[in-house]
């Protein structure tokens, strides 16, 4: 099945690029978001959160804030020990986390109090007014420090220590003898700074408790509504029945709206004590302070090979700063997810990773922003490391790559440290890269303006991600295997609804999904409503992120529109008075063996499973859950060119070539503007983003002042291409394409910077590479 | 983040005249610009609400002022603490007093303030301009103050 010639285009759909149906209503500013709803008597909850980032809380006065008018009431996590919820259990169940602060405060702006009022004016009144007295203490801000456990920050746990776990895979003892035993090795410390996914729209929820019946409304804005609603009903009690979560449109979620966050919990339980309506809208420091964080590894790189630059062996050991709670948004069976791809495109003969996380006084979170649990650094250090492999063997980086590409013979490959790799060739996609880029030449005119003293680079970033979550073997969440799922149900006059248990964020599901079942069944895909995020309709699934969508939700769509189109073969037999074995799908019609003038379409198969289905059951619709064989493994080979002014540090990105191989291509529009979109994101933290933190556990970049998001002016304009290897186990090819960009770009982007500044003897920088670091690091060069 | 001011001012007024000035509470308050409220807890304590505006922190913080004269009348040091609107200010000044011989006292002094919060993260850009404002006016209103006193 592989090959690298482009997809075929299917007669109905698959493979065109479509205009996405959803984006008529939001042009025309018509989408619905969580904070465009309004109920009657609705009430709005407000958060006060410390200013400390360690501190106990010695006293909460509420009075000040209770005489504001329509302030209603208070809550502290003593209120909510009262009801069971002062703790929940974290993400992947490792843990427990603090809904409002109980005893002390673990970070700064960690949540407090919440306040309910009438008005949303009246909820921030009462939040400036509650007075909190705190006693401070030593904050543990680097988990270098947390490993001296001088410090304790989590004195509620029952292990005194800082050190969370420790999570290893591979053959230690044979990687370290592999790595002595090299001609040549480079052992280099990289680190992923703490980034955040920076949705616009940030988080919120309306909780709705109707006490005649005992139904639980929760609006959310959650990228996986069906585990949001289980792990409500098992943390409350609640039947689950009795709890219906509706995710309406969202505003960009990228892994920041996977986790469950103080200001839901909150209004479910104000909802639930005054019987109104309660609203929670986050603000944008609040987002970007102490919702879920993505990455924060240090991790010490280790490559070894030999003098002619064949591999021999990867080890890299990473310290992870998990903030206050090991909340990482993490649904795999192994704590540190899925960084074991770090051997990443290449056939490391031996491999060995390890990790140790330790707790903070820093926000919780490390989700998988943009990236299939750890997939980005684990990317990120691989192609970091290949690029100072390169620079220590003398060789030239592409070079060095396609020695030690795993083959396209090689697959399925089954990788050092446990993955089996669907299918690829790297070879021929890199190759088609530096075609495309003319590499050689870059090279030339590289040397010639080193020569004239000028900075030039090009970076090269040939990664491999592994998404899909999730086969049952690898993933569950708190015992939910990561299957997902998708219903059809074909009307008369041959439209039709389509449901799937992921929820779009962006991502153009209502499109894609229609372009998919519309391709299985012959149906114009305009005429399929494709409908997510409503509990109560949506069959179950486990949302979307990881780039699960495609590979898990997409392949359960072919495979459901498949027993549609089986049901209505046994209809079209019928119609057609021909026997079942007789008639066959063709042409994106049933047709009589060998009388293709004998035939019916699905439009009028639909109309006969109402009217005159004969001995079938009427009706024409069907439910499938996929749980994937295996993960698909989309790759790419991504090429920067960047000029760096040695006067002011600015480093402009001349180009960037972006090749995809994300298997068979549903909408290429679509796909392109996922690259795009994933490309400048990771622009942004190449350059711009670090959640940082100074010594005294201050968070420095709460609001768009201070955490950067690049405009028009500042984005590079991106070159893309794709080949095509379709995996092999889905069943339409496809393997999700959504996060490589995010993956994928941030080394290529941090090698070509280290390209440029190589004549200077500059090989190691930490992003964000901002114009003043470039300039010190050129100053202290020139010293 | 840490912030460092240093100075020095001349006041038309006496040593003594400035000592005592300094040594009341509600003096010392009322000099503060955009001060909304000055409770006096007793003779070295004083409750003060100030109106702010740095950027998105515009509001009332509320500071506890403890003024700690020491004996011999020529060491004056001050902690202020408190906040609000998120974010939290503990400063610690202290300035040495000496007498010039012709009715002006000069005040040598400095601070350093550990910021935490919303207000932590405008940095050096916006603190320290407005920052130095505060000190200004205040000084400006004590020179007034204790200054017109003894004239």
């Amino acid at each position: 099945m592989s090959t690298t010639e482009a997809p075929p285009n299917g007669k109905y759909a698959m493979g065109k690029s479509m205009k996405r149906k959803e984006d008529a209503r939001f042009i025309a500013g018509k989408g619905r978001y969580i904070d465009d709803i309004v109920l009657p008597g609705m009430l709005y909850l407000a958060i006060v959160h410390s200013p400390y980032p360690h501190a106990r809380i010695l006293k909460v006065n509420k009075d000040a804030a209770l005489a504001i008018p329509g302030v209603l009431a208070v809550i502290t996590a003593d209120d909510l020990a009262g009801v069971g919820l002062a703790w929940i259990p974290t993400f992947h169940g490792y843990d427990k986390q603090m809904v409002l602060a109980v005893g002390k405060v673990l970070y700064q702006y960690q949540e407090v109090a919440a306040v309910i009022a009438t008005s949303r004016p009246a909820a921030a009144d009462g939040v400036e007014a509650v007075d909190v007295e705190y006693e401070p203490l030593t904050p543990v801000v680097s988990p270098f420090d947390a490993k001296t456990d001088k410090t304790l920050v989590r004195e509620d746990r029952e292990n005194k220590t800082n050190h969370i776990y420790h999570w290893e895979v591979g053959k230690q003892a044979e990687t370290d003898a592999a790595l002595a035993a090299s001609d040549v090795s480079i052992n280099e410390r990289v680190y992923f700074q703490r980034c955040h996914p920076a949705p616009l729209e940030p988080c919120g929820s309306v909780a709705d408790m109707n006490a005649a019946t005992g139904t639980l409304t929760l609006y959310m804005t959650s990228q996986a509504p069906h585990a949001h609603r289980t792990v409500v009903s098992l943390v409350t009690g609640i039947p689950e029945d009795k709890i219906h979560v509706i995710s309406p449109d969202i505003g960009g979620g990228f892994g920041n709206k996977v986790p469950v966050y103080a200001g839901y919990v909150c209004s479910a339980v104000a909802s639930i004590v005054t019987g109104h309506p309660v609203k929670w809208i986050e603000t944008r420091t609040e987002n970007l302070t102490t919702t879920g964080f993505a990455r924060d590894y240090h991790m010490d790189v280790q490559i070894g090979a030999t003098k002619e630059g064949n591999i021999t062996a990867l080890k890299v050991s990473t310290t992870a700063d998990h903030g206050a709670f090991d909340a990482a948004a993490d649904p795999t069976k192994y704590p540190a997810g899925l960084f074991g791809i770090c051997t990443g495109s290449y056939d490391f003969p031996i491999a060995f990773t390890q990790l140790d996380a330790y707790f903070t006084n820093k926000a919780p979170g490390g989700v998988a922003y943009r990236c299939s649990f750890r997939v980005t650094e684990a990317s990120y250090a691989i192609e970091r490391g290949m690029e100072m492999l390169a620079r220590r063997l003398g060789q030239d980086p592409a070079d060095l790559r396609l020695r030690n590409f795993v083959k396209k013979e090689q697959f399925p490959y089954a990788s050092p440290l446990g993955f089996v790799y669907d299918s690829g060739d790297y070879h021929t996609t890199f190759q088609k890269a530096l075609d495309k880029i003319g590499y050689r030449e870059l090279r030339k005119e590289q040397a010639e303006r080193r020569a004239r003293g000028e900075l030039m680079g090009i970076g090269i970033s040939t990664f491999t991600e592994v998404v899909g979550a999730g086969p049952s073997k690898h993933f569950d969440i708190m015992g939910i295997k990561m299957f997902d799922s998708a219903e059809i149900r074909i009307h008369p006059t041959g439209s039709g609804i389509v449901r799937t248990g992921t929820k779009s964020q962006g991502q153009g599901h209502e499109t894609t999904w229609a372009q998919i079942v519309a391709e299985e069944l012959g149906l114009d895909p305009q005429n399929l409503l494709v409908e997510e995020g409503d509990t109560d309709t949506a069959p179950y699934g486990l949302g979307t992120y990881a780039s699960r969508s495609t590979p898990v939700a997409g392949a359960a769509l072919a495979m459901a529109a498949r027993r549609v189109r089986e049901k209505a073969r046994n209809i079209a037999a019928h119609v057609l008075e021909a026997p079942l074995g007789d008639v066959e799908w063709t042409d994106y019609k049933f047709q009589v063996k060998g009388v293709p003038e004998k035939s019916v379409t699905m439009k009028e198969i639909a109309f006969a499973a109402y009217t005159n289905p004969g001995p079938n059951e009427p009706g024409l619709e069907a439910t499938y859950y996929y749980d994937p064989p295996n993960l698909t493994f989309p790759y790419g080979a991504y090429i920067a060119v960047v000029d760096i002014d040695k006067l002011t540090g600015e480093t402009k990105v001349r180009r960037f070539l972006a090749i995809d191989d994300c298997g068979t291509v549903i909408n290429p529009m679509i796909v392109e503007g996922q690259i795009h979109g994933g490309l400048t994101e990771g622009f942004a933290i190449a350059f711009m983003q670090e959640i940082a933190y100074d010594e005294n556990g201050n968070n420095l970049q709460p609001n768009f002042t201070e955490y950067l998001i690049p405009t028009s002016l500042e984005t590079p304009s991106w070159e893309t291409d794709s080949t095509c290897n379709p995996s092999p186990h889905h069943p339409i090819g496809a393997k999700g394409v959504g996060e490589s960009p995010n993956v994928g770009s941030p080394a290529a982007f941090v090698n070509a910077v280290m390209d440029a500044l190589a004549p200077l003897g500059i090989t190691n920088m930490d992003m964000p590479m901002t114009r003043d670091k470039v300039w010190r690091a050129i100053q202290g060069a020139s010293k | 983040m840490e912030m460092q001011w240093e100075g020095k001012e001349e006041v038309a007024a006496s040593k003594e005249r400035l000592w005592a000035f300094i040594n009341d509470p509600a003096s010392v308050a009322n000099c503060m610009p955009d001060l909304v409220e000055a409770i006096v807890q007793d003779g070295s304590h004083v409750e003060a609400t100030v109106k702010v505006g740095l950027g998105p922190v515009k509001g009332n913080f509320k500071l506890k002022i403890e003024l700690l004269p020491e004996a011999g009348g020529s060491h004056m040091s001050m902690r202020i603490s408190g906040g609000g609107l998120g974010s939290v200010v503990d400063l610690v000044a202290g300035a040495d007093i000496t007498d010039n011989g012709n009715a002006t006292t000069t005040l040598d002094w400095s601070g350093s303030a550990e910021m935490r919060g919303q207000i932590a993260n405008m940095a050096g850009r916006v603190i320290d301009s407005q920052a130095r404002r505060v000190i200004n006016t205040t000084f400006a209103n004590v020179k007034a103050k204790c200054g017109s006193q003894s004239a």
